[in-house]
């Protein structure tokens, strides 16, 4: 018989068939010491040394070997000491009594100190159970993969003879390896999968030979982790099911452990990344930045002194000029998109007013503006809505820069700002050709709508990335009366509430 | 004749601002690192200071920290940095304006011709303010606007002259906040917002593109005459 017991411990009972033996040998024994005290003893207490005999063999041998011994004591008794000796004749009555007595007592203490025996047993084995239980929880809590989570639940579970696990765990996408040791009657099913997607335990006996294949779901408290497979017998499974619940609980939990481990360092790694790549840009628009200043501050002074050089030298010196300055709105708008593209766009967002920001926007286009008439219409009382004004004025200033270098000079060009349901529209309209049909003009680095005039085509692509953002949109169309306009949208919220002054004018 | 410090790692930089000051008639002292920057401050005693944040034996920000308590020379901030708090953190150290480079040489002039204007102390001596059609009577505390009075609220007229007596110079949301509404309103943006667009609505021509109340977007406020 295989043993069932998944921790045997130090048992001090004697078991298999040569017990029996063991129970005549001393059953015999006794009679024989019995027989030699006859002389002095009173034949009744010597039924006690039967007594102790049983009471000796329920302890160590069990319960079968008490339920002989209790009868072969009463037999032997009445045959070598019950008058008359060397048979089961009874002579006196009164000896039925002790026969009776000695039998009752002999099946009741044996019956108890049996159970007694295998109570402690019971209990023995559970502290054992416990006690790896808990080295096996100590053990996971220190893994740091999960290659190890599974080689500490296999070799626990080894330990039960006859049983072989393997820890199955799914692919990113959610699938798990086909069980390998599955029998060839399953077809195409895939126990382990099913498992894992329903959550349940899923049993497959071997129709052959007294083998199950068990999956346990690693059920964590957020989702399934996994499958545990076991591989095991029958009567195995039968006893130790609520230990592979139990496992299968301990390990998911580890699994479990180990994901939010892999999270935080996943986390970890690109809050890492993209301080780099912060730095990165930090240090880069700085060092562009220092020759450029020192480019344009030199250009100018040679422009400067130029006036009183000849023409050529002073017309030289413009053109340095220009060509430096767009070298600076080209770099900015470089580092501006790098910076946007680097990932989530940290918004400093807070309540602000559109016509301050439009207005701020016109103050730092103003050079770009003055050859054409410029038109603000703001509707009154705009509310005040919640964005990052420097990347909304950058917006503005794109916009009004964009339309002031694709339309003719003189040519008007109107800013308006409008409520609309929940949103507010900034609108940059001009009188120019309008925006070229066909073409995604928002990608990056497509060239804006006049041939010759300058720019890296990135200004609308910014603007895009900067409105999409704060969760508006952008759009460009052509107005059938002539012109192009740019409209974005800011969704409106709630602004927070002020505490109104009160006061009384003074007379 | 002024005396201009200039503390500015980069030599070309320092060459094309010294020419322009001198052109201006000035005087320019040359500083590469802050510790030079501080000695020649102590040394020459500048009527303004030119800085830029990024030195390579420390942060601007600590040559204003160990200038201001001994010296209220003006500063004028110059930065590389694209990013609005650096310029709030100089400004709340107690810079007084800044150019984010690269910068024209006119825009360092009229820069410049501010600071200076106001070293000089010309500013304030009549207590009667102009600017366009608006007359402020700092002794009386009141305003008019092409002859007609104006009625500005408490905080209004406190949020106005707060402006006005420091012409030329960057007030930080948080300095105004703090100035008129108290400690606590530091993060209270929208009520500056609002209040700043009834100011403009009642003294500029265009409060769209106003031409006194100049808003330093991400940094705070300005006014210019």
């Amino acid at each position: 018989m295989k043993s069932r017991q998944l921790f045997p411990i130090d048992r001090r009972r004697v078991r298999g068939p040569y017990r029996y033996g063991l129970t005549l040998f001393v059953c015999l024994a006794t009679a024989i010491i019995a027989k030699w005290l006859t002389a002095q003893v009173d034949p009744v207490n010597l039924a006690m040394l039967f007594l102790l005999a049983v009471f000796f063999i329920a302890l160590y041998l069990g319960w079968g070997p008490a339920l002989l011994a209790s009868f072969l004591s009463v037999a032997l008794f009445d045959f070598f000491l019950v008058p008359p000796h060397l048979s089961f004749a009874v002579a006196d009555v009164q000896y039925l009594i002790t026969f009776a007595v000695m039998l009752t007592v002999a099946l009741i203490t044996s019956r108890l100190a049996s159970r007694i025996v295998q109570q402690r047993i019971e209990a023995l084995e559970r502290a054992s159970r416990t006690q790896a239980l808990y080295e096996m929880a100590r053990e996971l809590a220190g893994t740091m993969a999960v290659s190890q989570v599974a080689e500490i639940t296999n070799r626990f579970l080894s330990r039960i003879p006859g049983v072989h696990s393997r820890l199955l765990l799914p692919d990113p996408s959610g699938g798990l390896p086909v069980a390998a040791t599955a029998p060839a009657h399953l077809g195409p099913r895939n126990p382990a999968q099913e498992s894992y997607s329903l959550g349940e335990v899923i049993e497959v006996p071997d129709p052959v030979g007294d083998r199950t294949l068990i999956y346990l779901p690693l059920a964590a408290p957020n989702r399934v982790r996994g499958v545990l497979e076991v591989d095991t017998d029958v009567a195995t499974l039968a006893s130790e099911r609520p230990l592979l619940q139990t496992i299968a609980t301990l390990t998911a939990i580890a699994v479990e452990r180990l994901h939010y481990v892999e999270v935080a360092q996943a986390t970890q790694v690109q809050i890492e990344g993209e301080r780099l790549r912060n730095s990165v840009l930090s240090s880069l628009s700085h060092d562009l930045r220092t020759p450029l200043t020192a480019l344009v501050g030199l250009t100018d002074t040679l422009v400067v002194a130029g006036e009183s050089l000849p023409p050529i030298h002073h017309e030289t010196a413009l053109a340095l000029r220009e060509q430096a300055e767009k070298l600076v709105g080209m770099v900015s708008n470089l580092l501006d998109l790098a910076r946007l593209n680097a990932g989530r766009l940290a918004l400093c967002k807070e309540w602000q007013s559109l016509e301050e920001v439009v207005g701020a926007a016109i103050k730092l286009l103003r050079p770009a503006l003055t050859r054409h008439p410029l038109r603000v219409n703001l509707e009154p009382d705009l509310p005040l809505v919640e964005f990052d004004a420097i990347l909304i004025e950058r917006v503005i200033g794109n916009l009004l820069d964009n339309a002031a270098k694709h339309t003719p000079p003189g040519t008007a060009i109107t800013i308006s700002g409008a409520q609309d349901g929940r949103e507010a529209w900034i609108s940059i309209c001009d009188r120019g050709p309008g925006f070229p049909a066909n073409v995604d003009i928002l990608a990056s680095f497509v060239r804006g709508r006049t041939a010759g005039a300058s720019g890296t085509g990135l200004g609308l692509a910014i603007c895009d990335a900067i409105v999409e953002a704060h969760g508006g949109r952008l759009c460009l169309e052509n107005l059938p009366e002539g012109g192009g306009c740019a409209r974005f949208s800011l969704p409106l919220g709630t602004p927070p509430a002020m505490d109104e002054e009160v006061w009384e004018e003074a007379p | 004749m002024s005396t201009i410090l200039l503390v500015e790692d980069d030599p070309q930089i320092r060459r094309f601002v010294r020419l322009a000051l001198q052109g201006e008639d000035c005087q320019v002292q040359e500083a590469g690192d802050l510790t030079t920057g501080l000695a020649a401050a102590g040394e020459y005693r500048p009527d303004l200071v030119i800085l830029d944040l990024g030195l390579p034996d420390g942060d601007g920000l600590n040559f204003i920290s160990e200038l201001r308590p001994w010296a209220d020379t003006p500063i004028l901030v110059l930065s590389a940095r694209n990013l609005e708090m650096d310029k709030v953190a100089a400004l709340d150290a107690g810079a007084d304006d800044y150019l984010v480079k690269p910068f024209g040489l006119a825009e360092l002039l009229a820069r410049v011709r501010a600071q200076l204007r106001h070293r000089a102390g010309r500013e304030l001596a009549d207590p009667q303010v102009r600017f366009g059609e608006v007359i402020v009577d700092l002794a009386r505390r009141q305003v008019s606007r092409a002859g007609e009075p104006l009625h500005l609220t408490p905080i209004e007229y406190r949020l106005l002259t707060l402006l006005l007596t420091r012409p030329d110079r960057v007030l930080t949301q948080r300095q105004i906040l703090q100035e008129i509404w108290g400690a606590g309103h530091g993060a209270d943006g929208h009520y500056l917002r609002v209040y700043v667009g009834r100011l403009r609505h009642k003294l500029e021509v265009d409060p769209t593109q106003p031409r006194h109340l100049l808003t330093e977007t991400g940094v705070g406020y300005r006014f210019v005459f």
